[in-house]
């Protein structure tokens, strides 16, 4: 068999080029890259079975959820590690965007790499941003609608933007359905495609290894496989049993069916976007822009061109004063304001109860006593609406007046 | 020598724990595919109509609706047989899905079969098969009266 295989595939070569040499140094953070990938294959295969289950429209999207949840046998457990997955793809994509800042192995020749591997960090956020509508709960509307309004107040086309997002001036159907299409089809498209060419230009130029290595040192360490490999998958293996134990032990909420007039609700978005959801609350009138668009835009525009802008020599963060310092306070900045996002108070309202009905629809003669139903929490609902017959009647009756 | 051996056993460990990665992830997410193949279905009772207006002893076509779970959805089901009454209060219910790859078969009186639009199948009015490639006899539904309703069993 692999003498079969030997004479119509390169593998000869293909296992040389595994084998080939890293840089001298090399530590556990050199794996954080392979656990991305790692994730990035786990949400895939896990989005993959559950599409099973799933259906993209408002009467099915959360009742499926809750079938899957609750009735197919290791439902929750896959939709767990989905769950679960997703949180962790950011923090490991994250962590390994810092190792590069840590080392400053974007400099040149890897200015390439270093700007696939920030559109990538992009498509994360963005699958993050479209697959949190998908159970069609509360969270998922109002994070939603929140996350669209964002998007809506980018100077000129922000209104246009906001309407292909939601495939109309609300969300909806149409919303949910192409959210699910980008969630399941585009992205990860655009994923593994940026995937290829980002590990094309890592292998391409070899690992950056440690800015203190010597042109010979790039050469004379460990060999990729098996020795880095057999690291990277005992990192896949603790990574894993971690999300399985979330899975297992910490089940994913699963809010109230989404409700466009719950004025109750406190939307929150998730954990990884609570930053500019507590950033949003320090610009006001007319300054709203800037934490809307301005802030977030220029600092996607600074991340992305860095090695562009950062010239100086090749060498650890704690040797360069401003690079340090300016991502040590994007760090601290971005921690504090998830936290505060994540603990500030929710609204507390005096519930007002509404005792006294007025009732617009008594003028009209004939028409029936609307009902008026008194929810729990104190404020009274009224619906006013007539039924197709009662409205005939109204008519009737105002014709025969006149 | 050493090294070479040490660079086999990291081989292995590394394919081993790959495997086990592969395992723990797949048994679940196959489990989660076809645990449907194993789910039983559930039978229920649907009432085709009053026995006495269902009578007679050429074969009656019948449409009628049931609703049953179909996974998160309650579903109204539509189902066609062909009723006859045999006597003796006895009832010939037969569903008409071919036995052999689904299609609606069609009871024709003058050839006294039914006869499958697909692949030629032809049954006789006790279900049987004639000619055709069926491998089973039409489906014979269980039935049962009650109060002058007639049930037929959908499962």
């Amino acid at each position: 068999m692999r003498q079969f295989l030997n004479e119509r595939l390169p593998l000869t070569e293909f296992s040389a080029h595994l084998r080939k040499p890293l840089p001298k140094h090399i530590n556990l953070l050199f794996s954080l890259g392979s656990l991305a990938m790692f994730l990035l294959i786990l949400q895939a295969v896990t989005g993959a079975f559950l599409a099973f289950y799933y259906s993209p429209s408002p009467e099915h999207a959360h009742n499926a959820v809750t079938y899957i949840s609750t009735e197919v046998p290791f439902g929750a457990f896959v939709r767990g590690l989905h769950h679960w997955g997703a949180s962790a793809m950011v923090i490991i994509v994250v962590l390994h965007l810092l190792r590069v800042v840590l080392y400053s192995s974007y400099k040149a020749p890897r200015e390439l790499t270093w700007i696939f591997g920030v559109l990538l960090l992009l498509v994360v956020l963005g699958f993050g941003f479209t697959g949190y509508l998908l159970p069609w709960d509360e969270k998922a509307y109002w994070a939603t609608v929140v996350g669209v309004e964002i998007a809506s107040t980018a100077p000129g086309l922000g209104d246009f933007v906001a309407k292909v997002m939601r495939g109309g001036t609300e969300i909806g159907a149409v919303t949910l359905s192409r959210f699910y299409a980008l969630h399941t089809i585009w992205l990860p498209w655009l994923a593994f495609g940026l995937v290829g060419v980002h590990l094309f230009f890592v292998r391409y130029y070899g690992s950056s290894g440690k800015p203190e290595n010597t042109p010979e040192e790039m050469k004379t360490g460990k060999p990729f496989y098996p020795d880095q490999v057999f690291e990277d998958v005992v990192g896949m293996l603790i990574l894993f049993v971690a999300l399985a134990a979330g899975a297992l032990f910490m089940p994913v909420p699963l809010e109230d069916v989404a409700d466009p007039t719950n004025a109750d609700y406190d939307p929150r978005p998730e954990w990884y976007f609570l930053f500019l959801f507590q950033l949003l609350k320090y610009f006001q009138g007319p300054f709203e822009i800037l934490g809307t668009f301005v802030i977030p835009t220029v600092g996607m525009l600074l991340l992305l061109f860095l090695p562009f802008l950062d010239r100086s020599e090749r060498t650890v963060l704690w040797k360069r004063p401003i690079a340090l310092t300016v991502t040590s306070l994007c760090v601290v900045g971005i921690v504090a304001l998830t936290i505060l996002g994540g603990t500030s108070k929710k609204l507390e309202t005096t519930d007002v109860a509404v005792q006294e009905t007025t009732q617009p629809t008594e003028q009209i003669q004939g028409a029936a006593t609307p009902e008026t139903e008194q929810v729990d929490e104190g404020e009274a609902v009224f619906d006013f609406q007539l039924t197709e017959e009662e409205i005939e009647n109204a008519v009737e009756v105002e014709e025969e007046q006149q | 020598m050493e090294k070479r051996g040490r660079r086999s056993f990291l081989e292995i460990i590394t394919a081993f724990i790959g495997g086990i990665i592969s395992l723990a992830a797949g048994i679940p997410l196959i489990g989660f595919a076809i645990s449907p193949a194993f789910k039983k279905a559930e039978s229920k009772w649907v009432d085709l109509g009053l026995a006495d207006r269902l009578k007679n002893s050429r074969f009656k076509k019948v449409d009628y609706t049931f609703t049953a779970k179909d996974g998160w959805v309650q579903a109204t089901k539509k189902r066609s047989v062909y009723v006859t009454d045999v006597g003796n209060g006895e009832w010939s219910v037969f569903s008409r899905i071919c036995s052999h790859l689904g299609c609606l078969v069609r009871w024709d009186e003058k050839q006294e079969s039914f006869l499958c639009p697909c692949h030629g199948a032809i049954f006789d009015k006790t279900g049987a098969v004639i000619a055709g490639p069926p491998p089973e006899p039409l489906q014979k539904l269980e039935t049962k009266v009650e109060a002058g309703i007639l049930y037929v069993k959908e499962t």
